[in-house]
């Protein structure tokens, strides 16, 4: 193996490597996995412009756009989309972490702030986009939202919530609080998002406390919470649509926008299913548009945002997934879809609060996975 | 070196040309030892290595020489978890024998000239996604699923909840690995000289008992390879327990996963892959002494 | 081997339990062939015949690009693995020494361990030595997994080729590599349709190592299939399903009728399960 040519910058905190021959040799081929030079607050590598420069390399949640949407952008312009998808933000971030390169990714907030931060995200200048005034009108949030200043690498795709999903045939006693997700008359039918960041702020909101707590003390209390509900539990699972209509859960720790789709999309009989955004208060976060810093096509990527920012495509979109576009001219659409169940909608004002997920100090993340990964196993 | 120069000139003495064939084949081994060292026994080093490692600050896996990961391991859930996961290979592994004997055993003996057509009948659902048919077999067995509106309609029972128990996650494990248990037992009763049955007839009166002392001995290594290719995928998956499980039923694979995904936590994801083929390691070779030590007995 | 002769009653169990055995493991496949012709979106409830996901299917450029993907992956490896396998199944079974033995044993490893710990490994070696992950990863992974096996099924082959044919060869003239390429290799055949076959499916719908080392370029099918948990599975899946299952039908009953039709007494199947040799 050839030695890397960053070789020569080995650093004290190398000394690690050189425990024995095969650390050293390996050593030698490898820095992946010292990075204490991360860029910091680098200066933003500049915005391309809005020109097609080859096809576009898509990496997003499976299914998360609506199909005919991305298949109008490859006839309009062209071009293919490569596709692939990622099952949690933490896959997203390892994969663009370890080099592999897309041309669009849709962090959620808080990894807008880490990509930021780590220079990996490319400044998206808004005068590039015909369509920029649907996002960053005046008096618009999204113009300083609070995990990008200045709106410099990110574009906002949707906002949602997190609450109950419950079956109105199945259970009557509802009280609106999260303590719903211990409702006896649910046993054996309860479920909780797989999804750490959601099941911990549920538990951190049911006792009270910030949603991004890191408190040993507090963590503990929690943990201890989730373990109760684990007789009354039914399984962890993020595929909440389908454990819906299977008739497997009762209650269930549900996203606003799969709701609707469930409700509006999907059920014979909508008024079998209700949804309720507990009075403790719910996570609200919003998902955004980026374009990392080794994107090969950053120009595609600009004209793909802007594409998707178009009114008549975001609605397109919005009445796929069922989630809120903070469109300007779009988002009265949204309201006719929500209408139904007002618990769903999500207000762009929702989004200063203080219950969005924030971007932590790894030795917080660490004790937060910890107990989550100590509910699950237990 | 001393055996191998030993070899060497035993097969000198045979034929003369021995000395250059070795070179040759030699030869044939070289790329793909190389291969393999590369990509398999240096990767499992590297695994090694970080299995003592840290995670920066930045959230990075680094090299370090620390214990930490190791002594995090040491915890009633973990090991709670491990014990979880040994009893589902195990019985997975059983469940698999009880099935898979009998089929291969009608096939082998009784298939007559359909036996290729119905070994192939079993290899073909296996080339399709396993993937897909998990999430067939959740579809299937949910409570308003077909099996259960079946249920309903017959009167047989107002509805079972089969899926996110244990029983479901060790059914998908069954599902997934049985073929690895019915090809080794099928081939060795192919295998299997039918006088000797005929002959323990005679001798042990009666199909039962001619059973235990001819057939099965004689299929031994057939039973044994397939206890090893359905035991150890099923040690090591996640799919079965994230598809099929309930909220306590979470396997040492998803733990793994869950490391290098959510957890972001590799090094201690590599501590817990190490704990693992150690665990292994030892098991195998428990397993391999006693079953060398039972087939010299026979 | 002689032809089995009937040897006893048909063992009632052993019957019953198969049949209930093929019952069970085509249960959920007459499932997915079922919901792949649902006209709604639902996987549970059938609620009318339509071919609108196979439509679908047709217009869905991710899930075509994932199929394209996985055969593009299970079409490199697998010649990847054979190349590779057989020069280890050659040297092995003529190389005595010990260093032989030990080489054997560590290239049989990847057979007896959890995919899982060869994904972690896998993937710590591709970012630890810098590599992008890509479908070059994932074939570099599956070749590893897959050379086990033809291995294995090759020197199950070659225990049967008498080693005097090929002193023959040598003894008419040939070089060492005329007598493996004219004699050695010819009989060999069969057991490389089998173990490619065996490794192409193997890898084709492996998902694990896929999992961790994929990257940029369009996901291999069964990755693209875990993905879509989060947000429900589209019966357009199910669509891909039914086809790969009628291709391998196709694929496996060509497998047990072509030999015959070429006049050989043994199907490429019997080496799959290493049956009559």
């Amino acid at each position: 193996m050839t030695p890397h040519p960053r070789l020569g910058a080995a650093r004290p905190s190398r000394r690690g490597f050189l425990t024995g021959g095969l650390a050293a040799s390996f050593a030698l081929s490898s820095c992946a996995y010292i990075r204490d030079d991360v860029a910091v607050d680098a200066p933003l590598p500049p915005s391309a412009k809005a020109e097609i420069d080859g096809d576009l390399v898509y990496f997003n949640w499976a299914d998360y756009l609506a199909p005919r949407v991305i298949k109008g952008f490859q006839e309009e312009y062209g071009v293919k989309v490569i596709e692939s998808n990622f099952d949690s933000m933490e896959g997203m971030y390892a994969k663009i972490a370890a080099g592999n390169q897309y041309d669009i990714v849709f962090p959620i907030a808080k990894w807008v702030v880490k990509l930021r931060r780590e220079g990996k995200l490319r400044a998206i200048d808004p005068a590039q986009l015909t369509n920029a005034d649907q996002v960053f009108y005046s008096g618009s949030y999204f113009n300083e939202p609070w995990y990008d200043a200045g709106s410099r690498v990110s574009v906002p795709f949707t906002v949602y919530k997190t609450g109950i999903g419950w079956r109105t045939d199945k259970v009557s006693s509802m009280t609106g609080s999260w303590h719903d997700l211990w409702n006896e008359e649910a046993a054996g039918h309860i479920f909780t998002l797989d999804d750490q960041d959601e099941a911990l702020a549920m538990a951190a909101l049911t006792l009270g406390y910030d949603v991004n707590t890191a408190k040993p003390s507090e963590l503990e209390e929690m943990k201890k919470l989730l373990i109760s509900q684990k007789d009354l539990l039914r399984a962890y699972s993020s595929d909440d649509i389908n454990d819906m209509t299977s008739g497997d859960a009762w209650v269930h720790h549900m996203w606003s926008g799969d709701f609707l789709y469930l409700r509006n999309g999907l059920a014979n009989n909508p008024t079998k299913f209700d949804f309720e955004a507990p009075v403790e208060g719910v996570p609200i976060n919003s998902d955004t548009y980026a374009i990392p810093t080794n994107a090969q096509h950053p120009g595609t990527a600009m004209v793909f945002i802007d594409y998707l920012l178009r009114p008549e495509n975001a609605i397109k979109n919005m009445k796929y997934l069922y989630y809120p576009f903070p469109v300007r001219d779009a988002l009265p659409a949204f309201a006719d879809l929500a209408k139904d169940v007002p618990a769903c909608n999500v207000e762009v004002s929702d989004l200063e609060n203080e219950n969005v997920f924030r971007l932590l100090p790894t030795d917080e993340v660490q004790r937060r996975a910890a107990v989550w990964t100590e509910v699950k196993a237990s | 070196m001393a055996a191998e120069a030993r070899a060497e000139a035993r097969a000198e003495a045979r034929t003369p040309r021995s000395a250059q064939r070795t070179w040759l084949w030699g030869a044939l081994l070289a790329l793909p030892t190389a291969w393999m060292v590369t990509f398999f026994v240096f990767a499992m080093a590297i695994v090694v290595l970080l299995s003592f490692g840290r995670t920066t600050n930045d959230g990075f896996p680094a090299f370090a020489t620390s214990t930490a990961n190791y002594r995090a391991l040491w915890n009633d859930v973990y090991l709670e978890l491990f014990v979880r996961s040994l009893l589902y290979a195990l019985a997975t592994v059983v469940i698999a024998v009880l099935i898979a004997y009998p089929v291969a055993y009608a096939i082998a003996l009784h298939g007559g000239r359909y036996k290729n057509a119905l070994i192939a009948a079993i290899v073909v659902p296996f080339f399709a996604s396993y993937l897909i048919r998990m999430y067939a077999w959740k579809a299937l067995l949910s409570d308003d699923g077909l099996v259960n509106s079946g249920l309903r309609k017959t009167g047989l029972s107002d509805g079972v909840t089969f899926l996110n128990t244990p029983w479901a996650v060790i059914g998908g494990l069954v599902y997934g690995f049985v073929v690895f248990m019915i090809l080794p037992i099928y081939a060795s009763l192919e295998r299997l000289d039918v006088s000797l049955i005929e002959a323990g007839k005679d001798l042990y009166h009666g199909p039962v008992r001619t059973f235990f002392a001819v057939t099965l001995p004689a299929t031994r290594a057939g039973l044994y390879g397939g206890v090893l290719l359905v035991f150890l995928p099923a040690l090591g998956d996640f799919v079965s327990a994230q598809l099929l499980g309930g909220a306590n039923t979470f396997m040492l694979g998803n733990l793994v996963q869950q490391q290098f995904n959510e957890g972001q936590n590799w090094p201690l994801g590599s501590a817990l892959t190490v704990a693992l083929m150690a665990a292994l390691t030892v098991l195998m070779v428990v397993y391999l002494r006693a079953t060398s030590t039972e087939a010299r007995e026979a | 081997m002689a032809r089995p002769r009937r040897v006893e009653r048909k063992p009632a169990l052993a019957v019953a339990v198969t049949v209930v055995f093929f019952a069970w493991l085509y249960l959920p496949i007459l499932a997915v062939a079922l919901f792949s012709l649902n006209d709604k979106k639902s996987l549970s409830r059938f609620s009318g015949f339509s071919l609108r996901w196979y439509d679908e299917l047709v217009h869905n450029s991710a899930l075509i690009d994932s199929l394209v993907a996985s055969l593009e992956i299970a079409s490199v490896a697998t010649a990847g693995s054979l190349v590779l396998g057989t020069m280890l199944a050659l040297g092995l079974e003529r190389v005595t020494s010990r260093r032989g033995r030990v080489i054997g044993a560590v290239t049989l490893l990847p057979l007896v361990t959890p995919e899982i710990v060869t994904g972690v490994a896998a993937l710590l070696l591709f970012t630890g030595v810098g590599l992008k992950l890509s479908m070059g990863t994932v074939i570099l992974a599956e070749i590893t997994f897959s050379i086990a096996y033809v291995t294995v099924i090759v020197r199950g082959r070659l225990a049967g080729v008498s080693r005097e044919v090929e002193e023959a060869a040598r003894d008419l003239g040939c070089t060492p590599f005329q007598a493996v390429r004219l004699v050695t290799l010819p009989t060999l055949v069969p057991a490389l349709v089998g173990a490619g076959l065996l490794v192409f499916a193997l890898v084709f719908d492996d998902f694990v190592l896929a999992f961790f080392t994929t990257g940029v370029d369009p996901q291999p099918l069964p990755v693209r299939v875990y993905s879509s948990i989060r947000f429900g599975v589209s019966p357009a899946i199910n669509a891909i399903g039914t086809l790969m299952l009628l291709a391998s039908a196709l694929l496996i009953v060509a497998a047990l009728v072509l030999p015959r039709l070429l006049g050989r007494g043994t199907s490429s199947l019997d080496l799959i399960t290493g049956g009559r040799r």
